[in-house]
C-alpha cells in the first residue's frame, strides 16, 4: 500500500501540468501564481505539485482551507485529490442570533464542527471540450449534540451543512468547459450532493419523508478572460433538490424583495509571486 | 436541441418562485382531501351542523413563542408539536364538530418541525375536506431563526367544500417596507359547502383572523371586509356559518391588558412608554374600536350571546406567558374568537371549550347550527 502511495506521488510530480483559470478541474495553478476573485477563493500554486485555496472573506469566522494535489493520470485523464477543512462553529454561532440576520434559532448553542472533503478530479479535453469528472466523500465531525432544528433550510446551504446532522455525504459531478473565442469561455456544470440515510434520522414516520437528502446543482458561466491577470464572469445557478419541507427548486441569484433573478457577477484577479 | 432548450426554460422559469408569497385580492385557498376520505362518506341527515372555531397556534400549546408572548423560544420540538397536535385531533374528534373554522395552522414550517398540520388534523380526525389560505408563507425568514414558515387559515368539515375563496386582507401601514415584506398577509377563506345546503339555500363557512397587533387602522379595515363579505353571502340568499379569531374583545370588555401582559422590563403606560401601549394588549387604538363588533352582534346570531359574552367562562385567551402569579398561569382572561350565523344557533348551545387551555393560546368555541324550517 505504502509503495502504492509513493509510486501515485512520484508519477504526480512527473505528470504534473498546470494551467491557469480551473479552479473546477484536476489541473494545478502554476507554481507561484494566484488567482482570487469576490466570491471565489484565493488560490495559490504552491508547487507543480499542489495547491492550497481558502476563501479569505470567511475565513476569521470560518476558517477552511483546501488543497489540491496532483495524482497519477489515470485511463488518459489528468487526475487529482483534493482535500478541504472548514471549521463553521463561529459562523454558525454568530448566526444564531435574535433579530434580523438570525438564520438559527439563538436558543441553540452549535457545538465544535469539522467538516472534511475528500475529492477524485479527472479532467480530459474530449471532442474540443475541457471534461472534468469529480467524486468524494464528505465528513461532518460533531464534538458535542447538534440539534437537528439548528439547520438552515436554504439551497446550497442545507445540504452542505446537512453532513454535520448526518455525519457523511458523498458528491459527484461533471464539469464541461468550452473556448468559444480566444477570449470567451463557457462552463456548464452538474454537481450531486447526497446525504445517505438521512430520511432514516427522524425516528417518526410523519417527518421522515420529509427530510432532505439530496441537492443537484447546475451551472452555466460565461467568463471572459480579459486578459491572464483579469476576468469577469456571468451566469446562472440552479439548485433542485430535496428538503426537510420537500423538493425545492431556485435559480440563483435571487433577490427576495425585488422578486427577481439577477445573473451571477463575478470579478476575479490573478498574479504571481516573484 | 429545442427540447433541451425548452426543458431548461421551464425549469428555470420554475426555479423563480417568488421568496414571499404574496396574494391578489381573491385567490384560490388550498385543497386537501382525508388520506382515508373515501373510507367514510358523510350523508347530511339535515339536522344539527355542530361548528368550532380554534385558534390552534400552530400545534405549540403553551410553548413560550417569541413572537406573541414573553418568551424566547423559536423552534419547538418534533415531539411536542406531535403530541400537541395528537391532542388537538383527539379534543376536535370530542366535539365531533361538522365544520372546524381553525386559525394559526401551519403547513411544512420550520418551528413546528415542516408538519403538514392540514393534513395531519384530517387524517387524525373525522374530518374529510380542507381548505387553507397561507397568512405567512415565505422560503425563509431570516430573522431570530424562524427559516421557512407557512401558517394560515383553514376550513376543515365531513362534507366537500367547493368553490373555495381565499380574501385578502388589507396590510397594515405601520410597518417599514422591509418588515411588511416579510410579514403576515391576513385573509378571509370562504368555502362552499354543497352537502349543507338549506331548502335551496347555499351554505358557506366562512373564516377569518383579524390582525392582532396593528395599531392603525388596519382591525376596522379587515372587520369591514368581513362584514362585507357575510353581507353578500347574506344579500345572495346563502346561508354561512362563520368564525374566527377576530382580536377585539366584545362591546363593553376591558380594553387594557399592557399591565398583565407586560414582559420583564417592559415599560407602558409610563411618561417615557414608547409606544405608551403594548400591541396587541390594548383595544382602543382608534376610535370605536372597543364597538368594532357592534354591527355583527347587531346583524347576525352569535353563539355566545351578548347577555354573557363577557362572562369569564367565555374568555378565550391569555397570552401564553401571562402569569397571575409566580406559580400560577393566567389561562384565559379575554374573548377574541367568535361564532355568527344569519341562520340560527340552537339556543343554550355556545360553548368555549376552556379545558383545553394548555392545547393553545386560544380556546375553541363551538355551537350548533340548526336548520331552518322547509
Amino acid at each position: 500500500m505504502k509503495k502504492l502511495i509513493l509510486l501515485c506521488v512520484f508519477n504526480g510530480l512527473l505528470l504534473a501540468e498546470s494551467k491557469s483559470w480551473d479552479s473546477h478541474s484536476a489541473y494545478l495553478l502554476p507554481q507561484k501564481r494566484w488567482e482570487v476573485g469576490l466570491f471565489q477563493p484565493f488560490r495559490f500554486g504552491y508547487s507543480e505539485t499542489i495547491e492550497y485555496s481558502t476563501f479569505p472573506l470567511w475565513f476569521f469566522v470560518m476558517p477552511n482551507v483546501s488543497i489540491k494535489r496532483i495524482e497519477k493520470d489515470m485511463a488518459g485523464f489528468r487526475t487529482a485529490s483534493r482535500f478541504k477543512l472548514m471549521y463553521p462553529t463561529p459562523l454558525l454561532n454568530m448566526l444564531a442570533r435574535t433579530g434580523i440576520g438570525g438564520m438559527i434559532d439563538p436558543n441553540f448553542q452549535m457545538p465544535p464542527m469539522l467538516g472534511l472533503s475528500a475529492s477524485w478530479l479527472m479532467s480530459k479535453p474530449v471532442a474540443g471540450l475541457d471534461l472534468t469528472l469529480k467524486g468524494g466523500l464528505d465528513l461532518g465531525i460533531t464534538l458535542d449534540d447538534l440539534d437537528p432544528r439548528s439547520n438552515i433550510d436554504l439551497p446550497l446551504v442545507y445540504h452542505r451543512l446537512g453532513i454535520f446532522y448526518n455525519k457523511w455525504g458523498i458528491h459527484t459531478g461533471l464539469d464541461v468547459q468550452k473556448n468559444l473565442t480566444k477570449r470567451i469561455r463557457v462552463l456548464l456544470d452538474l454537481d450531486l450532493r447526497l446525504l445517505p440515510g438521512l430520511a432514516d434520522v427522524q425516528s417518526n414516520p410523519d417527518l421522515a419523508n420529509l427530510m432532505g437528502d439530496y441537492s443537484l446543482e447546475h451551472k452555466l458561466l460565461l467568463i471572459w478572460n480579459k486578459s491572464d491577470r483579469f476576468r469577469i464572469i456571468t451566469g446562472y445557478k440552479l439548485v433542485k433538490g430535496k428538503y426537510p419541507y420537500g423538493s425545492d427548486m431556485r435559480l440563483l441569484p435571487y433577490i427576495p424583495m425585488m422578486e427577481q433573478w439577477v445573473p451571477i457577477i463575478e470579478f476575479q484577479w490573478a498574479g504571481k509571486r516573484k | 436541441m429545442k427540447h433541451i432548450i425548452s426543458i431548461t426554460g421551464i425549469f428555470l422559469i420554475l426555479a423563480c418562485d417568488p421568496f414571499v408569497t404574496e396574494f391578489p385580492d381573491s385567490s384560490d385557498p388550498v385543497m386537501f382531501k382525508a388520506s382515508n376520505a373515501s373510507g367514510t362518506t358523510y350523508v347530511y341527515d339535515g339536522l344539527a351542523i355542530k361548528v368550532v372555531t380554534w385558534n390552534i397556534r400552530f400545534g405549540v400549546g403553551r410553548f413560550p413563542f417569541f413572537g406573541d408572548s414573553c418568551g424566547d423560544s423559536v423552534i419547538a420540538d418534533n415531539e411536542s408539536v406531535e403530541a400537541n397536535m395528537a391532542a388537538i385531533a383527539d379534543a376536535i374528534n370530542a366535539m365531533d364538530a361538522d365544520i372546524v373554522l381553525l386559525q394559526e395552522i401551519d403547513l411544512e414550517s420550520k418551528r413546528t418541525g415542516y408538519l403538514n398540520q392540514v393534513q395531519y388534523l384530517l387524517d387524525n380526525t373525522y374530518l374529510n375536506y380542507g381548505s387553507y389560505a397561507s397568512t405567512w408563507e415565505a422560503d425563509y425568514i431570516p430573522s431570530d431563526g424562524i427559516g421557512r414558515i407557512n401558517m394560515g387559515n383553514a376550513i376543515l368539515s365531513k362534507y366537500e367544500l367547493t368553490d373555495a375563496e381565499r380574501i385578502q386582507l388589507k396590510l397594515r401601514t405601520d410597518q417599514s417596507d422591509l418588515v411588511q415584506y416579510f410579514y403576515l398577509r391576513r385573509n378571509i377563506i370562504k368555502a362552499r359547502i354543497p352537502a349543507l345546503s338549506q331548502s335551496g339555500k347555499d351554505f358557506f363557512a366562512v373564516n377569518i383572523h383579524a390582525t392582532a397587533f396593528a395599531t392603525d387602522d388596519t382591525k376596522e379595515q379587515h372587520i369591514n371586509k368581513y362584514i362585507e363579505v357575510l353581507g353578500n353571502i347574506d344579500a345572495g340568499s346563502g346561508i354561512f356559518v362563520t368564525g374566527g379569531d377576530l382580536n377585539s374583545v366584545p362591546p363593553g370588555s376591558v380594553i387594557d391588558f399592557c399591565e398583565s401582559d407586560m414582559c420583564v422590563n417592559d415599560d407602558f403606560h409610563t411618561e417615557n412608554a414608547d409606544p405608551y401601549h403594548k400591541e396587541g394588549s390594548y383595544f382602543e387604538n382608534f376610535t370605536g374600536e372597543p364597538d368594532i363588533l357592534v354591527p355583527l352582534y347587531d346583524t347576525y346570531d352569535a353563539a355566545i350571546d351578548t347577555a354573557s359574552y363577557n362572562f369569564p367562562e367565555h374568555f378565550t385567551h391569555a397570552p401564553s406567558t401571562s402569569m397571575i402569579d409566580d406559580t400560577t398561569v393566567t389561562m384565559y382572561d379575554r374573548k377574541l374568537d367568535y361564532l355568527f350565523t344569519n341562520g340560527t344557533w340552537d339556543s343554550g348551545s355556545g360553548s368555549t371549550h376552556q379545558a383545553v387551555w394548555e392545547l393553545s393560546d386560544h380556546m375553541p368555541v363551538s355551537a350548533t347550527f340548526m336548520p331552518a324550517d322547509d
